[in-house]
């Protein structure tokens, strides 16, 4: 065989493995599409097989039952003002630090960073009861709490960052008579775009599908809960004689229809958030 | 110029100090402070403070002795052995097939990594019916195309759970280790792989001289993430088994040791909870330090 056939061949073959893979990643999201038009007993029966009609009823019920439009709302506020807030702290943060250049600011550093090793069940109980008896085991608590353990890791992204950005700009700037605040947001800020991707995609996906914080924080009380929530005590509350399939799987498909939507328009933004934050670390 | 920053580092650091000293600081140290005392929760045994409550290592001991603790320990770094093999394994394996490939490795990479964008309790639920019905029904049952009884009802058996688990770990975050081993291999020079089939390496020797050496930065980083993510794991396996049949992990454990007694029992899930931070403390800055030691400089 030439040199040029065996390569072809090559090529075909990695295809044919990377397709299969590709299957088996998507067969699972596409298990859940059909089975979310079914009748509990049309998925237990034929799991595989297309809808015998694909009215929107079950997923109807499903949205109704987990108040899909108003979890969405308040999943949505909370993952915006938790990123914004850590983005903001983190940034203007890790920038002084790097600039000061003291003893005191580099021990703060190691502060932070050190942190990234502790994990959350370690002191998730003092930190509920504190929250408690400060009265904010709510969602402005939870927002605190979220930017609290974003902190660590988005400081030591754009500490890495800034480091290799030259203080001319900066100097320049004070010079032509900037204050402080102009100087962030409209020279270094706008050079951190790379990280505050990064910054904003790893914390988003966490924030946005995180169940345990939301489950101590706020629980089964009505009126406030999270998508992860709504659906947890959903599969809860019917699941008591057996799994509620017809339900579960419209449920889990109303949750994850806004972040799959998103994922087409931003996927590039995603990867590069994902492939850069790897780079830093 | 260094004195105008350095004027300004307390208030601008502020904001985020507090963050940190409320939500991480302040609980951690209380948190391990109150794994030396009788707390319940709500009270305190032995007084109204908690200085008043301290027990010494009784609670470490207990954890030690609280069969459930230490059957999640032992699951828990059984669970996250295979897994980190496999997750590790599966995402080298396609990154090296995507960077062989002309075109479609960034279509592929999209396709991989869109299960990370699901959370995990919801991933489980559609995974508990694959394993529950298309595995032991339709594919693998008595009547299935081919019976494996091996691969039937899998979330109802502790070690079948393991490896059910490590399927949906590994479904669900290859996507995501793969864009950083790609990364890695991107940022490899073209010449030395040119200069080595000068020299007569095959691709053999040449991934074990310079891919992996090379490639060294990125296994630090995905054996940390890999190995503190199976540590950690939460969501899938409360949505998957709800550790039962003897699969709870330390991370379900510490959540579920206030419910196992009544009174609940907070100083004890706290000394666990320490241990547990002791434990992955531990593993990964041992792992870091190791695989740091080997990434070469050219």
């Amino acid at each position: 065989m030439s040199m040029k056939g065996r390569h072809t061949v090559g090529q075909i073959i990695t295809h044919i493995v990377m397709i299969s893979v590709a299957i088996y990643t998507l067969a699972p999201i596409v298990l859940l599409f059909i089975n979310s038009f079914k009748s509990n007993n049309e998925i237990v029966e034929s799991p595989v097989a297309l809808p015998s009609s694909w009215s929107f009823d079950k997923i109807i019920n499903a949205a109704g039952q987990i108040h899909f439009l108003k979890s969405l709302g308040i999943t949505f506020v909370i993952t915006v003002i938790s990123i914004t807030l850590l983005v903001l702290v983190s940034s203007l943060g890790a920038w002084v630090m790097v600039r000061s250049k003291t003893k005191f600011a580099h021990v703060l550093y190691l502060g932070f960073t050190a942190a990234m090793l502790i994990p959350f069940q370690s002191l998730m109980y003092p930190l509920l009861n504190i929250f408690d008896s400060m009265g904010m085991k709510n969602i402005p608590g939870l927002i605190i709490m979220y930017g609290g353990f974003g902190i660590s890791m988005s400081i030591f992204m754009y500490h890495g960052f800034i480091k290799s950005i030259p203080q001319s700009l900066e100097e320049a700037a004070i010079i032509d008579g900037a204050n402080l605040f102009q100087m962030f947001f409209y020279i270094v800020f706008p050079l951190l775009k790379s990280t505050t991707v990064t910054v904003i995609v790893m914390n988003g996906m966490w924030i946005w599908n995180d169940y345990l914080l939301p489950f101590l924080v706020i629980g089964n009380r009505e009126g406030v809960k999270t998508l992860t929530l709504e659906l947890y005590f959903a599969k809860l509350t019917a699941g008591q004689y057996g799994n509620p399939w017809e339900l579960i799987f419209p449920a889990v498909l109303v949750t994850s229809i806004p972040i799959m939507i998103l994922y087409i328009f931003v996927q590039k933004y995603i990867v590069a958030g994902v492939a850069d934050g790897a780079v830093k670390m | 110029m260094d004195r105008y920053y350095k004027k300004r580092l307390v208030p601008l650091a502020l904001p985020a100090v507090i963050l940190f000293v409320m939500v991480v600081l302040v609980p951690f140290i209380v948190g391990v402070v109150y794994s030396f005392t009788g707390w319940r929760g709500t009270y305190f045994v032995g007084g109204e403070h908690f200085w008043q409550s301290f027990v010494g290592i009784e609670n470490y001991i207990k954890a030690f002795k609280t069969k459930q603790f230490m059957d999640a320990l032992v699951y828990t770094v059984r669970f996250t052995v295979v897994a980190v093999i496999v997750v590790n394994v599966a995402s080298l394996g396609v990154s090296l097939l995507a960077s062989y490939l002309h075109r479609g490795a960034a279509t592929y990479r999209t396709v991989y990594f869109s299960t990370n964008l699901l959370g995990g309790l919801a991933l489980g639920y559609i995974w508990q019916f694959i394993f529950e019905i298309v595995f032991s029904q339709i594919l693998f049952g008595e009547k299935g195309i081919i019976s494996l009884p091996a691969l039937c009802n899998m979330t109802q058996d502790n070690t079948k759970a393991l490896f059910a688990l490590v399927m949906l770990f590994t479904w669900q975050t290859m996507g995501y280790m793969m864009i950083i081993y790609t990364t890695g291999l991107n940022n490899i020079s073209k010449d030395l792989f040119e200069a080595a089939s000068i020299d007569g390496a095959n691709a053999w020797q040449r991934f074990w001289k310079i891919t992996v050496p090379m490639l060294m930065p990125s296994f630090t980083i995905v054996f940390f993430m890999t190995l503190s993510k199976c540590f950690m794991l939460l969501d899938q396996n409360i949505a998957l088994t709800d550790g039962n049949f003897g699969t709870r992990m330390l991370a379900t454990q510490i959540l579920r040791t206030t419910r196992d007694s009544s009174p609940p029992d907070y100083g004890l899930a706290q000394a666990q909870a320490v241990i547990f931070f002791v434990l992955i403390a531990g593993v990964t800055l041992a792992q870091v330090s190791f695989t740091s030691k080997k990434e070469v400089e050219v």
